[in-house]
């Protein structure tokens, strides 16, 4: 980087965008501890009392029971055949890897939109009824290239010696697994996993398409503001926030781990020149 | 660790797809010897040793070990164990559990594991050192783990591939001096790979010096550097004036030859013909006179010269030679010959060797020159 010039113009820039950025959600949390049913300034008092309405509602909590079985269900499922697919992929034939990779990664690109008129039809051609059960299919179509997307660059950096030297050692390829691969990629698998929770937790496009008469916390938003409008949304709103947070959290610090012992690793081998 | 049957590569070939890496190699190898695999980058070398491993099928030909084939065999299951390159230390495993992996896969009991384990780090000398990880380790130390993790297991056969090419010279020699020794203690056969010609020497019960996926030549260190059978081998292992010649005539083991317009008597085997040779001179056989009118076979002038401690090294041009001539020179009273001056090149008649030349290994003796090339940049690279 080159040395730039601090200059107040641009600073100020910066701090308004910004601000432009996190005072909506500031002022979302700020209002969901708000003691009137007033959704905007001025601030009268505050009162946990629609964190106690909303969390007493029972269709809040379906909503949000919900929630966590799809976005757990979708996760645990990623986790699986993510890592299985991963694990394939990073080791089948170079001709093949490429293509195969480009399928797998480009529902990225596709607009969420699109997925979920996609699936829609595909579930009505099928004759398969709405339920929370579509949403997890769904939910799994969606967040899996993201999962893959880590997976394999986890897998990429591994030593390929490593695993030969435990192969080398009496191990079979499902111990080889075991005590010598997994336990190098755990902490990026782990954070894959907990950003799959995150993404599947708070989907609302492709949901809105495919979840027949169940609700999730998105989608109980969605029909509150058609209705009422107070801070109870306000609340889920934050609910929500704070569990994505927390997830991205969880997975940028086991993604430092594993940086951190890939940095020990990069130590743990001898020079990279080979003749 | 211990048996009477050798280890036996028979007529091995692999290919690369349309590349030929391995071309009928066959070596048998007896037990507790240290064998080592020499030859450029690309000779087969590696490969044949990912052959011994497991890593790799040939495409034709047999690895038996113990009386067994095992060609078809899994590498976890050959009694065979590997020191990497480039170490390839588990990172999650400290040393303890690095040296233990094996044996805890074999299911030997905590107790005897234990054991073994501190047997094979007292061997290597990492005692203290158990619970440290990969990255707390110098190079050298990760080397004497990966060796120790391979031998805990008592393989009937230790395979070594460059484990000293990523070292410092200085550490490199320290290893040299450590292997030997864990080699006398041990008993176990090695098998060794490795492109650098002065580490095979130091190290070898017996060399094979491979070249383009074919043996080159197969003998104890001393054989192959006195008396190597090709001018590849000669060149490339240790340093040699390969100079091409003509037989004129034979007189039992006293061949004429026909050297830049001078006739020379040199002493020959019995597989020299009349015809076209080559002359093998090692550097250190050949002396040099800058006196007028001292009687030596060649006339040359100097072209290089540098200090090399013990001595000089020489590199003088004589008329009617392709190549440059080398001489390494013991250092005496008078002080070195200098660049530019005219001298006279002699040599022991009795440590020159003669290789009969086949017409049109032209060839060969141009890829001998580009493989000694060759092995000079990946020295510099080290």
């Amino acid at each position: 980087m080159s040395t730039t010039q601090r200059s107040p113009v641009t600073f100020a820039v910066t701090m308004l965008a910004l601000l432009f950025l996190y005072l909506p959600l500031v002022v979302v949390v700020l209002f969901s501890f708000h003691a009137t049913g007033a959704l905007s300034f001025p601030f009268t008092g505050f009162s946990f009392r629609w964190y106690r309405d909303t969390f007493g509602s029972p269709t809040f909590s379906s909503a949000l029971q919900n929630s966590a079985i799809v976005a757990t269900s979708v996760a645990i499922l990623t986790l699986v055949l993510g890592t299985m697919a991963a694990f394939g992929l990073s080791r089948c034939r170079p001709r093949l890897r490429a293509p195969l990779a480009a399928l797998f990664f480009l529902p990225i690109t596709l607009p969420g939109l699109f997925v979920g008129i996609a699936l829609l039809v595909y579930f009505a051609r099928l004759d398969v009824q709405l339920s929370l059960t579509t949403v997890m299919i769904a939910h799994f179509v969606f967040v899996f290239p993201y999962f893959m997307l880590v997976a394999m660059a986890a897998l990429d950096r591994l030593d390929p010696a490593l695993e030969e030297a435990a192969s080398d050692l009496g191990a079979s390829p499902w111990k080889v697994f075991r005590k010598v691969t997994l336990p190098q990629i755990w902490p990026i698998l782990a954070g894959a996993t907990a950003l799959a929770f995150a993404l599947s937790f708070d989907e609302f496009i492709i949901t809105f398409f495919v979840i027949g008469p169940d609700s999730t916390l998105p989608m109980f938003i969605f029909s509150k503001l058609r209705r009422t409008v107070d801070p109870s949304i306000n609340v889920v709103s934050t609910v929500l926030m704070a569990t994505t947070l927390f997830l991205w959290a969880v997975a940028f610090v086991f993604a430092l781990r594993a940086e951190r012992g890939r940095t020990r690793r990069a130590g743990g081998v001898l020079g990279e020149a080979t003749p | 660790m211990s048996s009477q049957n050798p280890l036996r590569l028979e007529r091995i070939t692999h290919r690369f797809g349309s590349v030929t890496a391995l071309d009928d190699v066959s070596v048998e190898i007896a037990d507790g010897e240290l064998v080592t695999l020499l030859g450029p980058s690309g000779c087969g070398k590696t490969t044949l040793l990912r052959i011994l491993a497991g890593f790799i099928r040939p495409s034709e030909g047999r690895v038996v070990l113990q009386d067994r084939d095992v060609t078809r065999v899994p590498p976890h299951k050959r009694p065979v164990n590997m020191v990497f390159q480039r170490s390839a230390l588990f990172p999650h495993l400290d040393v303890r559990e690095n040296v233990a992996f094996g044996l805890r896969i074999a299911g030997i009991p905590r107790r005897e594991v234990s054991d073994r384990v501190a047997d094979a780090l007292r061997l290597v000398r990492l005692e203290g050192m158990e619970s440290r990880r990969a990255h707390e380790l110098s190079g050298g130390q990760m080397q004497r783990v990966a060796l120790a993790r391979a031998l805990v297991n008592k393989p009937s056969v230790l395979l070594l591939d460059e484990p000293l090419a990523a070292l410092d010279l200085k550490i490199r020699l320290e290893m040299e001096v450590e292997l030997r020794r864990v080699h006398r203690e041990t008993g176990a056969t090695f098998v060794y790979v490795t492109h650098d010609q002065r580490e095979a020497l130091a190290l070898s019960d017996r060399i094979v010096v491979l070249s383009e996926g074919r043996i080159e030549q197969i003998g104890s260190p001393d054989d192959i550097y006195h008396r190597p059978v090709s001018p590849f081998a000669a060149r490339f292992v240790g340093d040699a004036n390969v100079i091409p010649v003509h037989v004129r005539q034979l007189r039992g083991t006293l061949a004429t030859i026909a050297l830049a317009g001078h006739s020379l008597d040199v002493p020959c085997g019995p597989s020299v013909a009349r015809g076209p040779a080559w002359l093998v001179l090692r550097p250190e056989i050949v002396s040099i006179d800058s006196r007028n009118g001292a009687g030596g076979e060649l006339t040359g002038v100097v072209r290089d010269l540098a200090f090399r401690g013990t001595g000089y090294s020489y590199r003088i041009e004589v008329p009617d030679l392709p190549e440059l001539v080398k001489a390494e020179i013991a250092a005496t009273h008078g002080g070195p010959v200098a660049v530019g001056n005219e001298v006279t090149i002699s040599w022991d008649p009795d440590a020159c060797g003669l290789l009969t030349r086949n017409s049109e290994s032209n060839d060969d003796y141009h890829q001998a020159v580009n493989e000694s090339d060759e092995r000079d940049e990946d020295a510099a690279d080290d």
